[in-house]
Parts: structure tokens; sequence; C-alpha cells
């Protein structure tokens, strides 16, 4: 387990001697017990940083958030930007670093382990054990396997599986591959996912599985999937939030078209707009099916798409269906390894072929 | 949409044809005077490697009943690749549309050279006969104002 004064002392250390410019991390939020990230770029500013079940974010999206800021503001630098990273927050920095967006160079990176745990579902946190009040929560700690919840008064030991973000329990790569530094052990497969008869976790896509199997007509899916995207309301919290769609201009959404004080009237009246921004299931579609297509081979199942969309739409289902395709029929693995060549940029002579005639 | 035995129901395809080889197929089926249904609505590529999964869906969108990427054979793309990666890409945009729910009839490629004039001809006859029971597609279009 990781010990948080560890992770402030490193961070303390590395602003100290100034290899980084600044610390992309995690502190103690405004509400209760969650945390929420936070850029230091003092020294004694690392005593706020925070490692705990609620360290959700991905923090990917800050660095493409840092690389916007110095590209507006011509700021060049000698120096990397640290960041923490568990092995979803690795998984996409990999991805922005293949994808030459990040240069390795850049970036310091601090894995974090989430070794046999993961991350705290509030949602399930809501329904999973009586008497506990989640607005009176103070406090969540890693403890093995388990969650230890405390408020003021008292304290509950939760098996953390019950109450485990689903794209965590089905995770594979809880530990970063890719770091300059590591806290925290790579997990033995046994100590992550128990053992047959006892099982911790969740078998990959195993939520995908479940959804197959209970829609497994071309019409039990559509029923399902018209009324998902009939509730989509396009505030796209779920591209806001995805480390992964950092184009400037986004097609799904006109607002983001470049206009300078050249731009004439003619120009933007002519612009394409494949997607109108209007909430109709047709431009839903439009916007969902496109998503996951552009993050086919990107997308590293972090999982904050679905958390944070305030309709519940099952966001992951798409984006681990499209993952499942890439690893099973082209043996793509997203955020594996900087050198590959991106999945849609490659082929092999085996890929699927019969379904052309 | 249930099927009227004495009018079959016409559906529209929209034909996303490789210049360099089944929009010459095309033609062919057309000067060697092939018959076969008149149900596509050809639009000539490049490359089949140019067509963005946007170009289907929107197809789609717009009221395709069905929607077809046909493109030179593996190892004859004049761009030598461009096959190759469509059929990559094309192959997750199926998946996707049968994961949502569409049915798996209503999206097909092929490949098919500009000798293949006969070919040209058996794929549109199979897909129009393929779609026709499954009526108009109004899933994913958007209402009309
Ligand atoms: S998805 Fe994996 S790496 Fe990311 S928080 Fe969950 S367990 Fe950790
Ligand atoms: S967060 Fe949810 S409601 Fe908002 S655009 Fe995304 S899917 Fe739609
Ligand atoms: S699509 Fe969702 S799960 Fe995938 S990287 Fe983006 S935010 Fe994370
Ligand atoms: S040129 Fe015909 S498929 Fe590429």
């Amino acid at each position: 387990m990781i010990d948080p004064e560890e992770l402030r002392t490193r961070a303390r250390d590395l602003l100290e001697g100034g290899q980084v410019r600044a610390v992309i991390g995690y502190r103690r939020g405004s509400r209760g017990w969650a945390a929420e990230p936070v850029v230091i770029t003092r020294p004694e500013e690392a005593q706020d940083l925070v490692w705990d079940p609620s360290c959700v974010h991905n923090l990917a999206l800050y660095l493409v958030q840092d690389r916007r800021r110095r590209g507006a503001l011509r700021e060049s630098t000698d120096r990397p930007i640290g960041i923490l990273a568990k092995g979803c927050d690795a998984r996409a920095i990999v991805v922005l670093m293949q994808e030459n967006y990040v240069q390795r160079d850049e970036v310091y990176i601090i894995g974090l382990s989430c070794e046999s745990s993961g991350m705290l579902d509030e949602r399930k946190l809501a329904g999973a054990a009586e008497g506990i009040d989640p607005q009176a929560l103070e406090a969540v700690d890693f403890e093995g396997d388990a969650f230890v919840l405390s408020s003021q008064h008292q304290q509950w030991r939760l098996p953390a599986a019950g109450v485990m973000a689903e794209r965590c329990l089905e995770c594979r790569n809880p530990c970063p591959k890719v770091h300059d530094t590591l806290l925290g052990k790579e997990p033995r497969e046994q100590e992550r996912r128990g053992t047959a008869s006892a099982p911790t976790m969740s078998d990959p896509f195993a939520e995908l599985q479940r959804f197959e199997q209970t829609a497994d007509s071309a019409a039990a899916r559509w029923d399902f999937w018209s009324r998902q995207f009939d509730r989509c309301i396009r505030c796209f919290a779920c591209r806001s939030v995805c480390p992964m769609c950092y184009c400037e201009e986004c097609m799904v959404d006109s607002i983001s078209f470049t206009v300078t004080p050249d731009t004439t009237a003619q120009e933007k009246a002519n612009r394409l707009r494949w997607i109108e921004r209007s909430a109709s299931r047709s431009d839903n579609i439009g916007y969902h099916l496109t998503r996951a297509l552009h993050l086919a081979g990107r997308c590293i199942d972090c999982g904050e798409c679905e958390r944070v969309c305030p309709v519940r739409i099952p966001l992951r289902l798409l984006n681990t269906k499209m993952e499942r395709e890439s690893r099973e029929r082209f043996g793509y693995e997203p955020g594996a390894s900087v050198e590959v060549a991106a999945l849609l940029a490659s082929f092999r002579d085996d890929d699927p072929n019969d379904f052309i005639r | 949409m249930a099927e009227d035995p004495k009018t079959p129901y016409e559906p529209r395809i929209v034909a996303f044809l490789c210049k360099w080889c089944s929009s010459a197929g095309s033609d062919l089926a057309g000067v060697s005077r092939i018959q076969y249904p008149a149900n596509a609505t050809p639009i000539t590529v490049p490359c089949s490697g140019s067509v963005s999964p946007q170009y289907i869906l929107t197809a789609f969108r717009k009221g395709a009943d069905g929607v077809l990427v046909s493109g030179c054979h593996l190892g004859d793309c004049h761009y030598l690749e461009g096959n190759y990666l469509a059929r990559r890409k094309l192959f997750l945009v199926k998946e996707l549309l049968e994961f949502i729910g569409l049915e798996p009839e209503r999206f097909r490629m092929s490949w098919v050279s500009a000798a293949e004039g006969a070919k040209f001809a058996q794929v549109i006859t199979d897909f129009v006969a393929d779609l026709r029971p499954l009526g108009p597609q109004d899933k994913l279009q958007g209402q009309r104002p």
C-alpha cells in the first residue's frame, strides 16, 4: 500500500530540486472526503496532496490543459511537468505520447499502483451498506482489498469490490507500465483477482458481456440504445472530461470551429456541419458513434465519461465494445506502448475479411 | 414496416465506389447491359480508404436504407494500403452499428475490380434483395422538418 506521506515527500523533492515546474495531483476537496485535482508549483504545497480511493479523476486531462495553456501563451519551458498517474492515467499519457501530443521529456510520471484495489464509485456507495451516510463521511482510505470509510464518530470497513468503480473491477493494468518513479507494487494476478472459486474482481469486459447476454438481438439492442441516446442532453461533459478528446475543433460541435476576425459570414455559414448540436435522437447518435469511433484504439477505459454523465448514459459500453473488437480482431491494446503504430493507422494481412463480399 | 407483397419496398442505397475499380466496374456493368436494380446512388471516391465513417453515418442519418463501400481487391489499391486501412476502420463501423441495434444487413463492403461488371451487378442485386424485407431504415434517420 502506498503511504501518502511518501508521495508528498517525492513531490516536494521534485519541486525543491527544480526537476519539475509543477506537479499535477489530488488534494482534499471542498466536499468532505472527495479528492479534487490540483496543480501545485511550490514545494510547501506538496503537503496538501492526497492519495485515496476518491482519486477518480484522470489527471492526463490536466496535461492536455497544460499544453493548451502553454500553446496559447507561447510559453516555452525547459522543465517537465510532474504528474501522478494511476494505471489508467498512465495509459492515457502513453496515448498522448504515441500521438505526439506530448513528448516523453515533457512529463515526469509519478506512477501510483492501485495494487489489489481501485477507485470508489460514489453511486454504488449510496446504496452499499446500512447506516452509511455518504454526506457525513470525512475520509476514505485503502486497506488492502477493502476501503475504510470514516465519519466524525464512526468507521466502516467495506470489501472494496462491492463499491468499486466498474472499470476498476475490470482493470488489467492497475500498475503503470510507463513511469519515471513508481509508488506501490505491481500486484500479482491472484492478489488482484482472487482465485477462481473466490474471485474479487470481474473479468475484463464483464459489463459488456452482461449487456450482450441480456440484449442479444438487434431489436433488443436498439430498444436499449435508442432510450439512452434520447436521454442525452448534449452537455458535452463526457467529451470535456476525456483526455483523448483534445481536438481544438471538434466536428460534432460547431461552436468549436475556429473563428478569427477575418472569418467572413459566408465562411461561417458554409462550414460543413456533419452533426448539429441539437439533442435530437439522430444528432445524438451521430455524436456518440462518432465519438466511439474517434476513441477506438485510444480510449484507455478510465471511465471518466460515464462517471460525469448527468443522465447516466452507459458510455463505457460503447468504448469497451470498440476496445474488445480491437483487442480480439487486431491484437491491439490501447495505451500499452508509445512506439507501436496507432490502431487505425496500421493493419495486418489477416485482419477480418469475411464480412466483405 | 410490414412488407406488401404486391409493391415491394424499394430500398435506397448509397454506394461509395472507388474510382479506380468499383466505379469502373459499375460502368462496365452498364455498358455490358447487365440488368440490375437501380436502387443505388453511386458516389465516386478516390479510394475506399478515403471513406470516412462520417460518410456512412451521415448517409444513414439522411435516410439511406443501406450503405455500400466498394474498393479494389487487396493488393490492387492504387494507393497500396488504402483498402487495408479501410477494411480495419469500416469493420469497426460495422460492429458499432450492429452493437446499437441497426440490422447487420444494412452496411456492406465489397471488393470489385474494373473488370468485374457482373460481380458489381450481383453485389447490388443481393443487397437490394436483403434490404427489401427490412423496409425503411428509420433508426438513425433524423426527423425531417
Ligand atoms: S481503472 Fe485500473 S488503474 Fe485506473 S483507477 Fe481503476 S484500478 Fe486503478
Ligand atoms: S455527458 Fe451524458 S448527457 Fe452529456 S453529452 Fe455526454 S452522454 Fe450526453
Ligand atoms: S472515452 Fe471515457 S473512458 Fe475512454 S479515455 Fe475518454 S473519458 Fe476515459
Ligand atoms: S484505390 Fe481503390 S481501394 Fe484504394
